[in-house]
């Protein structure tokens, strides 16, 4: 078994120590995780790994600031995120961290510009330049002429896409990706994951959850997860050209 | 600081949920808006039944004290069988009553009972008679349309003359001038000296001068007096001024306590009667009227109210995911409570609104009426 400590690039963006995370389901005790210890640095770009049942959700809802500890502790950029109460983990989920999920979650009545703006709402910026970065969001992921469509007028990989510029508005520490390729097909899912490492390539920290090992090689580092506790922890070697990326011309 | 942009946020997803639902949303309203129209109709009928209750009896006059036997509200057969001993108040009960009030105040008598009026062929049965005097234009400040009212003459002669109402008026003569006409009150005749204005009734019935035949008190006494055992005389009395109302009661009991004899501890054997008393007894029975009345229209309003709970729960239910989705990226509690808030508070603020307007437009009808009204005819209508 492999357990060596990966390089942190910079101060730990994330620092989570012995989280042991328990839930009671009828009379019976769930230990979904046993004892993690996991430290995260900015501008990494870690892959999450592990079999159904491996605490794998688990740790991400945890990481992703939507649960907390039974115990052990989790300090995000130096906040210990496991003593807050429900108001405050909303603020630090609206300005640390960036979802994208596999079936998207975009709000299906509000438009392109309306759902990448909405972390912005709650953050409570001013009208005007909520819009203007909500356009840069949009602009960078190449939706600009899309800025008024409804979800339901786009392609799964365009929602996704819209789901990433509404992740990156807020200017988060971390995008917290849940198999993010899952509901696109392969072409589809390359090209998000050509967006992933544009964005790792800016400088921005990237959690990949997934079961997929060609999605997991485009991370740097991956961390496997079985039965509640890290199994491995190793740096991706060489990093393999995607083929898909010969063909298809960059934007 | 964050609340501005909250609401500002709330109203926008509120608003386009509510237009995405809006035949959802109307039905939900509805409810509220029959809770309000019920409410309003109920508060206005209650309002409207208050003022037409005013008016009907307006003609007690709210200034004047009356002495009878029996007082205005009885409460069951037990009393009416006490009161019913009671000796009768006479004619001269009053002449004493006037002569002890001189100079503070006036009396009036007035009794009544129920005959034949009779102008040639045409017959009306069982009009009210009443046997009164010239002061009663003081007590009620009515006067004849048309002749004159009963004069003090009339009374010391006894003579045989009457004035009558409106109604009896149109229903006996037409458009024929009955002043100087004979008609018959049971078997005797009478000269018709005057008619009263129109007065209208109310909802209420009370006691319209429409339907009135006035005698001078001396000749009913002198004709209907032999029969039975008498008659009971009503006594009005008015002070000089309304502000003293309390102060006459207090002196008419004094006084009439003396005519009576009565000794001090004994009951008085005699009852006071006002329009106050009339209004109390009203007011006790509108209470309740108009409590229960609410208490319904409440529950509509209520219903209304359960349907807006309904429709919010399922609101609720099928945003499960939007609500999964606005808290993952930051929306505070506040927030979530504030957009559903705003929802429920669109739909009855809505239901509220048109409702109002509904209750408005129902008092238009009436008042378009009254707008459209030929000048001519308004004037002519007494």
């Amino acid at each position: 078994m492999e357990a060596t400590q990966a390089p942190a690039a910079g101060s730990p963006t994330l620092l989570l120590e012995q989280v042991v995370k328990t839930y009671v389901m009828g009379d019976t005790e769930v230990r979904a995780l046993r004892g993690v210890s996991l430290t995260i640095g900015r501008n990494e770009y870690v892959a999450i790994m592990g079999p159904s049942g491996s605490g794998k959700s688990t740790l991400m809802n945890m990481i992703g600031c939507l649960d907390t500890p039974t115990s052990g502790s989790y300090l995000l950029e130096g906040l210990p995120v496991g003593k807050m109460s429900d108001d405050e983990l909303a603020d630090i989920r609206n300005r640390k961290i960036g979802f994208v999920f596999q079936t998207f979650n975009l709000l299906p009545r509000a438009d392109v510009l309306h759902n990448v703006e909405l972390p912005l709402v709650y953050a409570g910026e001013p009208r005007a330049s909520r819009r203007k970065r909500a356009l840069e969001a949009i602009e960078r992921v190449g939706l600009a002429d899309r800025a008024h469509h409804k979800p339901n007028e786009l392609s799964g990989g365009q929602r996704q896409r819209v789901a990433i510029a509404r992740a990156l508005v807020g200017n988060p520490s971390i995008i917290l990706a849940d198999e993010p390729t899952g509901n696109l097909d392969s072409r589809t899912g390359e090209e998000i994951m050509r967006m992933f490492d544009e964005l790792y390539s800016s400088g921005q920290t990237i959690i990949l959850v997934t079961h997929e090992d060609d999605i997991a090689a485009h991370a740097r580092r991956t961390v496997r997860l079985r039965d509640g506790l890290i199994e491995s922890d190793v740096t991706n070697g060489a990093r393999r050209r995607p083929a898909a990326a010969a063909t298809a011309p960059g934007p | 600081m964050k609340l501005g942009l909250d609401i500002a946020e709330s109203a926008r997803i509120s608003l386009s949920a509510l237009m995405a639902n809006k035949g959802r949303g109307a039905l939900t309203a509805l409810g509220i808006i029959i809770g309000i129209v019920a409410v309003i109709t109920t508060m206005t009928a209650a309002n409207g039944l208050a003022n037409n209750f005013k008016e009907t009896f307006s003609v007690i006059g709210a200034d004047v004290v009356y002495v009878s036997r029996m007082p205005w509200i009885i409460r069951g057969p037990d009393e009416f069988a006490r009161f019913n001993r009671r000796p009768q108040i006479e004619l001269d009960d009053g002449e004493r009553l006037a002569q002890a009030l001189r100079g503070r105040a006036v009396v009036n008598p007035y009794v009544g009972t129920r005959e034949l009026v009779r102008y040639g062929s045409k017959t009306l049965d069982a009009m009210q008679i009443t046997g009164t005097t010239d002061k009663m234009v003081v007590m009620s400040g009515t006067l004849p349309e048309t002749g004159r009212f009963l004069m003090p003459f009339d009374l010391q002669y006894r003579r045989a003359v009457a004035v009558i109402g409106w109604e009896i008026k149109e229903r006996l003569f037409e458009n024929r001038d009955p002043i100087g006409e004979k008609i018959r009150v049971g078997n005797r005749d009478f000269r018709v000296v005057g008619v009263m204005a129109k007065e209208g009734q109310g909802v209420f019935g009370g006691t319209s001068t429409d339907v009135e035949v006035y005698i001078p008190v001396t000749t009913f006494a002198k004709i209907f007096g032999g029969r039975q055992r008498g008659f009971d005389v009503d006594l009005a009395i008015k002070g000089m001024s309304p502000d003293t109302l309390a102060d006459l009661e207090y002196e008419v009991i004094g006084e009439f306590r003396k005519i009576r004899s009565l000794r001090p501890g004994e009951d008085d054997n005699f009852s006071i009667n006002k329009l106050d008393t009339l209004v109390t007894a009203y007011n006790n029975i509108m209470g309740v009227v108009v409590g229960v009345g609410l208490m319904v229209t409440g529950i509509a309003l209520f219903v209304g109210g359960v349907g807006v709970m309904n429709i919010m729960f399922v609101s609720v239910t099928e945003r499960t995911r939007e609500i999964g989705i606005r808290k993952a990226i930051g929306a505070r509690r506040r927030s979530v409570l504030m957009q559903f808030m705003f929802e429920a508070g669109v739909i009855c603020l809505f239901g509220g609104l048109v409702g109002i307007v509904v209750a408005w437009l129902a008092g238009i009808a009436p008042a378009w009426k009254g707008a459209r009204q030929d000048p001519i005819e308004a004037l002519r209508y007494e």
